[in-house]
């Protein structure tokens, strides 16, 4: 499976630690960096990350800023894009399972190093369920 | 203040908890539904909340799922609304003070009863702190407007149909 990840200044420590735990030994992603440098503001590195998944060019992607709610605030903006705030583990494979979230973005001045690993590994390690959830998928689709 | 208040299923009794905070609290609650527990689909509600707030006839929007994901996306998706997930009454703060959020989610099924008050109420006592003006419209400008789905109460009658007719199942 093929990460994107992507951050503004605030979230680049948080960044680069979620990279390397994502490139560990055993782990088999493929991770891109889009921000090996900060991006200017969670504006450019959210939307750039939401517009590398639709485009097919990474399956999931990890956006990280300060808070985490800028960075979903501004990517769901994008059409087709879902991507959630996620602070705890239980919304993090909740989101793929039922939402199919293409991202999720994490503030770094709220989740903690070890605590993002485990959102991370919740996130994903599961699939999406499809079934019943598909309406609502499809009702995101028609919104802008 | 005229709240706007929206939700799926999973967690009308969470709505109603907040619904009852507020009116305690002297403001106007116009809720959307939905009003039990009978399995429905998010987006709806998120929808009609983003509009009343987009139109004005509400100051603010609370929007809550089992996540708070799927329906702060849907109102998200709205010309003119921030809606901000959070699960914490930092960043519900942050949220009202530099994105001028104007519609706050939680997940209903996530966030305990008592921090679900706090960051309604934390959200509601924030104040826009006007720094932060170039990054609100640089996110407003990231959508065109999609008129179809504006105040349209049939917007999702094809999506309905479908699922009356049996075509999503598990």
């Amino acid at each position: 499976m093929k990460i994107a990840l992507a951050s503004d200044k605030a979230g680049f420590e948080l960044k680069e630690h979620i990279k390397s735990y994502l490139q560990g030994e055993g782990k088999g992603y493929e991770v891109i960096d889009l921000s090996e440098k900060p991006a200017a503001d969670f504006v450019d590195s959210s939307v750039e990350l939401a517009h590398y998944i639709l485009d097919g060019k990474a399956d999931r992607g990890v956006m990280f800023d300060e808070y985490g709610t800028g960075s979903a605030m501004a990517s769901n903006k994008i059409h087709g894009m879902v991507t959630a705030n996620v602070v705890e583990e239980n919304t993090a494979h909740m989101t793929t399972q039922h939402n199919g979230a293409k991202a999720i973005a994490m503030g770094a001045g709220i989740v903690g190093p070890k605590k993002a690993e485990g959102i991370v590994d919740s996130y994903l390690g599961v699939n999406y369920a499809g079934g019943r959830h598909q309406i609502r998928l499809d009702m995101l689709e028609k919104l802008i | 203040m005229i709240i706007a208040l929206g939700n799926d299923h999973i967690v009308t009794d969470v709505k109603m908890q907040i619904s009852d905070m507020l009116k305690a609290m002297g403001n106007e609650v116009i809720d959307v539904g939905t009003y039990d527990n009978t399995r429905t689909h998010y987006p709806i509600y998120g929808l009609r909340v983003a509009n009343l707030v987009r139109d004005g006839k509400a100051d603010y929007g609370v929007v809550l799922c089992g996540t708070g994901v799927g329906i702060s996306t849907a109102a998200d998706k709205n010309k003119g609304v921030r809606a901000a997930l959070v699960n914490d009454t930092t960043t519900a703060k942050y949220a009202k003070e530099h994105l001028n959020a104007n519609v706050i989610s939680f997940g209903g099924a996530v966030v305990g009863e008592h921090l679900a008050e706090d960051i309604v109420k934390t959200y509601l006592a924030a104040d826009y702190k006007g720094e932060d003006d170039d990054l609100v419209a640089k996110i407003d400008a990231l959508e065109p407007d999609n008129p179809e789905q504006h105040d349209n109460p049939h917007f999702y009658d094809h999506e309905m149909k479908l699922w009356n007719e049996g075509y999503y199942h598990d």
